[in-house]
């Protein structure tokens, strides 16, 4: 592929250029230091941006209102992941009403896509695909999230409660 | 045509129930008649009468009879005496004022298909026709009319008298079967018919009281005596059970092809309360219903009914008044067949709930209008889907209500409450969704 | 034998002839028509309940059960016009109306009757707005079986399983109309030797085993046939595993040995298949120390090495009815003809129960192929006793052991018995912990090695049955990837090289004059997981 050279004389004359440039880098600076609040930039790691809530981040396992788990562990996420990340262990409920819940439920993290078919697949609105998208650690292991990173992390407060409510689909008799 | 008293002649007289009175006024004569006679003369004799069943089928008795096979098989004859259909009290009448008639009959029907033993089933509720049965049982033993070598014709047979526990379904003659067998009354699958392999896979002939105690009648006054009544197609007299808003409820005997009109007013007493007459079931819940135009018109025999879209069935004939709201009837009716239905056929167990639901919601206010066609959809499937009748019965009552009175769901669905009667509905509060 | 004369009749536009007496269900089914059905099971009696099955017969203005009504000379029968269909997509509809729609957690989903039907037959929108039936959830039949009234369509064929095969009369269908629901007469759970059939024949999710519930679901798994190890009556099966293990074991329809069934004892057999409960690793005992990281190979090659130059009377082999005709030829041959001795024993756990039989499909035999063995035996001519077996007296001793252990009541004790030898080879598909931890074997400059082998599952071979059938089955899959079948140890122990079977590059997926990344659609096909499911 050819590549398009500017040899004229006029290029020489690069000085002129370059102090457009300071100036416009200048005049920022100056405005940035007098009106903090419209820079664009982030003081990043100390600021952080929050993405919409519809952003496909980190998965979150929903919890019911008495904050168990929400997932019945029908595994449809796990049937539907392209990446094949997730796996499920499922176990007997000691009430008759769930009859089915995970006993470990593991995502890998660095096999995910985020493509968000898992949450589109999940009959119960058990898992979603939250605005976090830091995914910090140290090695492999620590990107192998389990229940408790999924539905307990620090950062959902005590877990995010499904729409889904147990009371009135029983009662409605589905 | 007026009321007559064939069947029933000598109802009136105490002494009937017990055996010397029945001996007196002509009991027992025809057994004797009989008992000379050769079996087949005695099925041949039937046959020609023209004698329909009388439990709401109307099947040819002498035919019915004619499929046993022709061997020296063992086989048992059943009388259904399990009078479940909501409306009918005919039988039970005859049990409690006539058993004897009732077991005259059966001896002479036994011996005509070669029967050596014979039960009575007989609806768990009606302990007095159980006693008197039993009671009559006990004389007809002692006096050698049952047991061995009956009036010394060689002929030996038994009667037993089966409690039922009031299941509507055991009086389906195969859930009868069941019953009797000791497993729970449930229809069985035919083929093979009862007439090949019944009670105890032996061949069985069941049929109604009244069609037992008739063969009496049929051996005294021969086939062209009993023709006397009825129609040509629809022979004889039957009894009739009147119920609803009339004056006189009660049971009526009449010939076959009596007009329903006369049955309302003239035995009846017209309508209570000077009331309109709005509909009329003309034979127990399962019939579709007739308006009042159709039954002014209708006839009570076979033909006539068939032909206006209904039936004769247990000739249980109930009046229903202008001021009764017809959602509310109908929801009466699939609360029945929901509670009686065995649970053995998809269409019947899960249909029979799913109308009874919606017809209740209907009454709960929560209808919808497209409900209105989904009973009849619903209904339309029940139909012909199931090893015994129980769906049909109750599938055509629904979709006589709902074509016949139609204005009136669409008015409940849309106001509400009853288009009748004004007013929401109140009846008792049991929940469709209940278990019982 | 007399021809029976066939009848002739029409089916959906298909002359057909079947013998008398052949329902129109069974005429269809010979002849692979489609048909929905729940109630009928060719095993079982008639029922007649589902009225799914419905067909319209030429001349008969009502639609007729095809489970119920025998076929006639010249019946023209059709399911495929708009008022059978009509009536198939109602009769589907009653069935769902009070089925729960908890399809994301029932096992059954993926293998379930109504699924498929409603995907074949129905496909529509309920138009029921009112409350479902509430029954009894995860109600405990017995040690095996787990029931879900809700989900069940009372086709009623678990009860007929019972009367009808099984003779112990567990379930009934109690109450009436639409709250009947399935259950056990009290103080009388559903606990007989074939009480997992009817989760098999039952069409929906409501009868669920308690061994397979929730650990897998059935799209996970593929399925094989191979022939039962548990006893000698040798029924068809098929083995459901997935890359984690094998699952689950089921029975195939063969009339001539299983019929429709198979035992709740069989249905066990896939446990000792499974990773954890076998030898992975070859042992070697030298020097009162246990070397137990040894590969397969090398462990047999240790012990073909120290069998070098033994013949006679210093060296005996046992052997089980446990392997193929196939291994079992293999290895008495390289003893007869390499090690030239006639010391091969038999041993027999269940002699004394062998003749035993339940009636259905049981037997007291648990070697699926003494037969096979037996018939080896003859073929070279041996006719040992076990009994007569010493092994302190031979000094090398090689044992084949049996992979189904539970069913050797005195495994350890002969293990113990074993291990008198001063030179022994254990070759086996099962953990024996226990011969590891002989304190007799570390004592007294004895060698052992000990060998592990492939289970029924991991290779093809032949079983002869209790009656003399032989049956042939397929490798279903490969648990433990580097053990041996029998034939390459005896192979091995014959001091013969065995070689990995690699795939012939002209035999490959790929030819050779293609593109190396074009895939026929064939392949593609093969490849995609089909999940193969037997007829209802």
């Amino acid at each position: 592929m050819a590549v398009m050279q500017n040899t004229s004389e006029k290029s020489k004359w690069y000085l002129p250029g370059i102090f457009t440039g300071l100036w416009i880098t200048w005049k920022h600076m100056i405005k940035n230091i007098g009106n903090k609040e419209q820079m664009i930039t982030l003081n990043y790691p100390e600021e952080k941006y929050e993405y919409s809530p519809r952003f496909k981040g980190n998965h979150i396992l929903t919890v019911k209102k008495d904050g168990a788990i929400r997932c019945t562990a029908c595994m449809l996420c796990a049937t539907n992941c392209p990446a094949d990340c997730i796996k499920i262990t499922a176990s007997e409920h000691p009430d008759p009403h769930v009859e089915k819940y995970p006993i470990s439920y593991e995502i890998d993290m660095l096999r995910c896509v985020f493509c968000g078919f898992c949450e589109e697949a999940c009959p119960v609105d058990a898992i979603r695909l939250g605005p976090e998208w830091q995914t910090p650690g140290l090695n492999g292991a620590n990107f192998t999230y389990d229940i408790k990173q999924l539905a307990y992390r620090p950062g959902l407060k005590g877990g995010v409660q499904s729409v889904v409510d147990d009371q009135e689909r029983l009662k409605s008799g589905i | 045509m007026s009321e007559v008293k064939y069947l029933t002649e000598f109802y009136h007289l105490p002494e009937f129930k017990g055996i010397e009175g029945y001996k007196k006024n002509g009991g027992y004569v025809e057994l004797g008649k009989a008992l000379k006679m050769q079996p087949q003369e005695i099925i041949d004799v039937v046959k020609a009468s023209g004698l329909r069943g009388r439990g709401g089928a109307g099947f040819p008795t002498g035919m019915k009879w004619g499929f046993l096979p022709k061997n020296g098989e063992e086989r048992y004859l059943l009388c259904n005496a399990d009078e479940g259909e909501p409306g009918t009290f005919k039988d039970r009448m005859m049990m409690e004022r006539a058993p004897h008639q009732l077991i005259e009959g059966m001896i002479i029907s036994g011996f005509a298909i070669g029967s050596k033993k014979s039960y009575i089933y007989v609806r768990g509720e009606y302990d007095e026709s159980i006693n008197s049965l039993l009671a009559a049982i006990q004389e007809a033993y002692k006096a050698g009319y049952l047991g061995k070598n009956i009036l010394g014709s060689g002929f030996d047979h038994d009667m037993d008298v089966y409690r039922g526990a009031g299941a509507y379904i055991c009086g389906e003659e195969t859930g009868m079967i069941s019953s009797l067998e000791g497993l729970k009354g449930q229809p069985k699958l035919k083929p093979p018919f009862p007439a090949v392999q019944g009670y105890l896979k032996k061949p069985t002939i069941v049929n109604n009281v009244e069609t037992l105690a008739a063969v009496k009648y049929i051996i005294r006054d021969g086939a062209e005596g009993y023709r006397k009544y009825g129609t040509e197609k629809s022979a004889g007299s039957k009894l009739f059970s009147l119920s609803g808003n009339v004056n006189k409820p009660g049971n009526y005997e009449v010939p076959l092809g009596y007009p329903l009109k006369d049955m309302i007013n003239v035995l009846g007493g017209g309508i209570k309360n000077g009331k309109k007459l709005k509909a009329v079931i003309p034979g127990g819940s399962s019939a579709p219903v007739l308006t009042a135009e159709e039954a002014m018109k209708a006839t009570l025999d076979y033909e006539n009914l068939a032909a206006a879209g209904t039936m004769l069935g247990s000739g249980a004939i109930i009046v229903i008044d202008d001021s009764k709201c017809m959602v509310e009837c109908l929801a009466n009716l699939t609360h029945f067949y929901h509670h009686e239905s065995c649970g053995q056929c998809t269409p019947c167990r899960e249909g029979t709930g799913w109308v009874d639901k919606i017809v209740h919601s209907i009454l709960s206010g929560k209808g919808r209008l497209q409900d209105i066609e989904l009973l009849v959809k619903v209904a339309d499937n029940m139909k012909g889907r199931t090893i015994c009748a129980l769906s049909d019965a109750a599938a055509l009552p629904i979709i006589s209500f709902v074509t016949k009175f139609r204005d009136e769901f669409e008015y409940f669905v849309k106001e509400g409450k009853s288009k009748v009667k004004g007013t929401a509905y109140k009846g008792h509060a049991y929940a469709a969704t209940a278990s019982h | 034998m007399q021809q029976q004369p066939l009848i002739n009749c029409t089916i959906n536009g298909v002359a057909l002839q079947v013998k008398a007496g052949t329902t129109i269900i069974e005429a269809m089914y010979e002849n692979s028509q489609k048909i929905a059905h729940y109630c009928w099971h060719p095993g079982l009696s008639i029922a007649g309940v589902c009225r799914l099955c419905m067909v319209e017969i030429e001349g008969n203005p009502r639609l007729q059960i095809a489970c119920n009504t025998v076929v006639t000379e010249g019946m023209k029968v059709n399911n495929t016009s708009e008022k059978v269909k009509d009536a198939a997509k109602w009769g589907l509809d009653f069935h769902l109306i009070n089925h729960p729609l908890d399809c994301p957690i029932c096992d059954q989903a993926g293998e379930c009757g109504l699924q498929e039907q409603y995907m074949e037959f129905g496909k529509y929108n309920s138009e029921m707005a009112e409350k479902k039936q509430k029954k009894h959830k995860v109600v405990d039949l017995g040690p095996t079986v787990v029931l879900d009234s809700e989900r069940c369509i009372l086709c009623s064929r678990c009860v007929r399983f019972t009367d009808e095969v099984s003779k112990t009369h567990e379930l009934g269908i109690f109450n009436r109309g639409d709250h009947a629901e399935i259950g056990t007469h009290a103080g009388k759970p559903l606990d007989n030797k074939y009480s997992l059939n009817t989760v098999d024949i039952c069409p929906v999710g409501a009868l669920t085993s308690k061994d397979f519930r929730f650990r897998q679901r059935v799209w996970f798994l593929k399925d094989q046939e191979t022939v039962c190890n548990g006893c000698s009556t040798g029924c068809n099966v098929k083995v459901y595993f997935n890359k984690e293990g094998v699952f689950r074991v089921k029975p195939k329809r063969n009339d001539a040995i299983n019929g429709h069934w198979m035992c709740d004892e069989g249905r066990d057999i896939y446990k000792f298949v499974n990773k954890e409960h076998r030898m992975i690793k070859g042992h070697k005992l030298a020097n009162g120390v246990w070397n137990t990281e040894l590969h397969a190979g090398a462990a047999a090659k240790d012990a073909a090495l120290s069998l070098q130059g033994v013949t006679g009377n210093d060296i005996a082999l046992v052997v089980t009815g446990q392997h193929t005709v196939e291994e079992l030829e293999a290895i008495v041959s390289t003893f007869v003809n390499t090690y030239k001795t006639k010391n091969v024993y038999h041993w027999w756990n269940s002699e004394a129960t062998a003749s035993e039989f339940d009636g259905i499909l049981l037997r007291g035999d648990k070697n699926p192929n003494t037969k096979g063995l037996q018939q080896v035996f003859a073929k070279h001519g041996i006719t040992t006793k076990f009994s007569d077996l010493d092994p302190s007296k031979v000094k090398h001793l090689v044992v084949v052991g049996p992979e189904n252990v539970p069913v050797y009541k005195d495994f350890t004790a002969k293990l113990e018995f074993f291990a008198k030898a001063s030179n022994l080879i254990y070759m086996t598909a099962a953990k024996v912990d226990s011969l590891v931890a002989n304190k007799n074997l570390a004592v007294g400059g004895k060698t052992a090695t000990i060998i592990p082998l492939k289970t029924f599952v991991e290779k093809a071979g032949t079983f002869v049955n209790h009656a003399g059938v032989s049956q042939t089955f397929k490798k279903v899959t490969t648990v433990v990837s580097e053990a041996l079948t029998l034939v390459e140890a005896a192979a091995l122990l014959a001091g013969q090289e065995i070689k990995v079977e690699t795939l012939n590059p002209k035999n490959l997926l790929v030819a050779a004059n293609e593109r190396a990344d074009k895939v026929t659609l064939d392949f593609r096909k093969k490849n995609e997981f089909i999940f193969q499911r037997g007829k209802l």
